[in-house]
């Protein structure tokens, strides 16, 4: 079963990575590396198309924030403002009430308890709420009482609200417990008794009525509505900073009537707060109306959209990564296999251009040897001639001497075959021992002729001590063959053609085959190791002799250059080792 | 008939000429263009037999500077490559091709054929 897995990997595994290095073909390869190849190419596509996505995921998530921010913000306002309106009107609608009550009554009809427990029974029934009611004198004593809780005769004069009271139209008190142990609050109405002085009329309020109020504005689990006195102790209970009366750091200085609306961090959240004075010229309380919203909880929606979001570009990555890995592994494969195609052909096209070499010497050859041949030929029907025709004499020397002609035309033929055979030889043999002037002159040999036909003046300048070269004689051979070749097809009559060699250091020589015929055009220069390029397309070019010549001396590790002027003549430089490198055999 | 046989190969034309003679047929030989143009100035030959390759003038090249002077003249060439480069020129058709080596039989008839169609 485990053998699945590296099975599996195999057959998917992409040609191009078992593309073993081999110097026997790699001159042909274009491209060397093929895994590097196919890393550029998924990163550069990677990069090209997830890019994009990046900065569009990043630009959509801040735009999100800010907008959610923002809105935020203004709901947090509007809620703020909306519950001040709602605690506010609470508060004046029973200032009011107080007010209407004691311009109503009177002082005398207030003192009476039946009437005062009557008004206490009409203002629960109209507001609810209002817990007692009680008239004190300017001393602080209460002269009436009507609700549940027995405080007929206390005093109130050293009481905070008692003492503010006196002083202002009207008052309305922080949340206290006083002596009930009750969470209430006062509210106060001062009014003038006929003979001067005056009284206060005051109600108790319950703060469930309050609390209701508030809590009908929360929406939601994340909002908190609550109320603050100017010391920043709560007067109703928060969800967040706990019971009634626990202080908090909830602390403004401003007395502004404004809502304002901030950020602030409160156990490690982060948290929309709008905070707002409750106090109006003709009402004036010293509560501040919070309302916090948890940022994170409202947010949820859009954090479940963003993640959803982001699942979606996740997936697309993944989609996206996926698909350029097939597309640059099929691409590069692709590359890969018209790669080898062409290298095989390269390798193929090197083993037939060395017999069309051979083909092109075997013309050479051929004449070489018709012409002894002919002479043979003429000699021998001569002598026969002799005994065929009567009256000719039969001159034994002369016969020795037509003999002699004959041995010699076989000789001439028999050196030319030597030539050849030794030529040829080398086509088999491997990395051995050569010497470069008999190499040269041996693949001369075959144009010898040709270059005395046509006055070319041929020469061969290699300085008398000169290393003994070891490397594959049969490609080096090959390489001045086509070189040589091509020489012979750019020079015309009375040109010349030289060879040069010398030793650079003690490791490499330089070789040089200079010709003085017509030289290539500039923008030919670099397309001539290309394979299939000719200039005489028309004729026998194939196009592939210098392609060939070049991937043989790559092979050899040898580095190949050419210098042309048109109509001056052409230069090949290669600068080849001493020594060949193993591994370099093919 | 009397003919000019042209090749560098000096045994080879010599050989031949020596053979065409025992044949009833008049060969002089030049082993280079050079010398035969300089023997066609003093004799008329009805036929050259010219060697293509030659150092020097070239047999095409020799025919070229021939015809001028030898309205009459015709031409055989012999080469020792199978296969021939044919002269472009008009009229090069008419030329006869003849590969190395060489029936001398079948060249004696080539040179009659010539010389009576002619």
């Amino acid at each position: 079963m485990l053998k699945i897995v590296p099975d599996f990997l195999k057959a998917i595994r992409p040609e191009f990575h078992n593309h073993k290095k081999n110097a026997h073909n790699d001159a042909y390869y274009t491209f060397t590396d093929y895994r590097d190849l196919w890393f550029m190419g998924i990163f550069i596509l990677a990069v090209t198309a997830l890019s994009p996505l990046f900065m569009a995921t990043l630009t959509y998530h801040q735009l999100i924030e800010t907008s959610v921010d923002s809105d935020l913000n203004h709901r947090t306002k509007q809620l703020t403002e909306t519950a001040k309106s709602a605690v506010t009107f609470f508060m004046e609608e029973r200032l009011n009430a107080l007010t209407f009550t004691v311009n109503e009554n009177g002082y005398d009809q207030l003192t009476d308890n039946i009437r005062l427990t009557e008004i206490l029974k009409n203002l629960k029934l109209g507001f609810g709420g209002v817990t007692d009611l009680s008239v004190l004198d300017a001393d602080g004593n209460q002269v009436a009482y009507a609700g549940p809780f027995n405080l007929e005769g206390k005093n109130y004069k050293n009481q905070p609200w008692f003492e503010q009271s006196i002083k202002k139209m009207n008052f309305i008190s922080e949340v206290f417990t006083g002596y009930r142990g009750v969470p209430h609050i006062i509210v106060a109405v001062r009014s003038a008794k006929p003979d001067g002085s005056f009284f206060i009329l005051r109600a108790t309020l319950d703060t469930e009525r309050l609390m209701k109020t508030l809590s009908s504005y929360k929406t939601g689990n994340y909002a908190d509505i609550f109320l603050v006195n100017r010391e920043g102790i709560l007067q109703t209970p928060s969800m967040h900073y706990g019971a009634i009366f626990t202080p908090t750091n909830l602390i403004f200085p401003t007395n502004s009537d404004e809502t304002e609306v901030s950020t602030l961090t409160f156990k490690g959240m982060s948290i929309i707060s709008g905070h707002s004075f409750i106090s109006r010229d003709m009402v004036t309380t010293p509560f501040i109306l919070m309302v916090l919203k948890e940022k994170a909880g409202m947010l949820q929606f859009w954090m479940d959209m963003r993640s959803k979001f982001n699942w979606i570009i996740g997936a697309s990555i993944i989609i996206i990564v996926i698909v350029i890995t097939f597309a640059a592994t099929f691409m590069v494969n692709r590359l890969y296999r018209a790669d080898k195609a062409k290298a095989e052909t390269m390798m193929q096209m090197e083993q037939s251009q060395q017999l069309a070499s051979i083909g092109q010497l075997a013309a050479g050859v051929a004449h070489e040897i018709n012409n002894p041949l002919a002479v043979i030929n003429q000699t021998a029907g001569y002598m026969k001639d002799l005994f065929s025709f009567k009256d000719q004499t039969q001159n034994t020397d002369e016969l020795i001497e037509y003999i002699d002609s004959i041995l010699d035309a076989v000789d001439r033929c028999g050196i030319i075959t030597r030539q050849l055979l030794g030529f040829v030889r080398q086509f088999d043999v491997k990395i051995k021992k050569i010497n470069l002037e008999k190499l040269i002159s041996q693949v001369l040999s075959f144009h010898k002729k040709e270059a005395e036909y046509r006055r070319i003046n041929v020469t061969v300048a290699i300085p008398d001590i000169f290393p003994e070269l070891e490397t594959d004689s049969s490609k080096l051979q090959q390489i001045l063959v086509n070189l040589v070749n091509n020489a012979f097809q750019a020079v015309e009559e009375g040109n010349s053609i030289d060879i040069i060699a010398r030793p650079l250091d003690t490791n490499t020589i330089e070789l040089v085959i200079h010709d003085t015929g017509c030289g290539i055009p500039e923008e030919n220069l670099k397309k001539i190791h290309e394979p299939f390029f000719s200039t005489k397309k028309d004729r026998s070019g194939t196009g592939l002799g210098l392609s060939i010549t070049y991937g043989l001396v790559k092979k050899l590790g040898y580095r190949i250059s050419v210098q042309s002027t048109e109509g001056v003549g052409t230069s090949f430089t290669i600068i080849l080792p001493v020594k060949i490198k193993k591994g370099r055999i093919a | 008939m009397k003919i000019l046989l042209v090749d560098d190969e000096e045994k080879f034309v010599n050989m031949l000429a020596k053979r065409m003679a025992l044949r009833g047929i008049e060969a002089d030989v030049a082993y280079t263009g050079e010398e035969a143009i300089k023997k066609s100035e003093s004799t008329i030959y009805e036929v050259a037999v010219l060697d293509i390759k030659m150092p020097g003038i070239s047999g095409l090249q020799l025919k070229k500077k021939l015809s001028p002077l030898h309205a009459n003249l015709k031409f055989i060439f012999v080469t020792g490559h199978g296969a021939v480069e044919k002269s472009e020129d008009p009229g090069a058709e008419k030329d006869i091709y003849l590969s190395k080596p060489l029936d001398i039989e079948f060249l004696i008839e080539t040179l009659e054929d010539l010389t009576q169609a002619g």
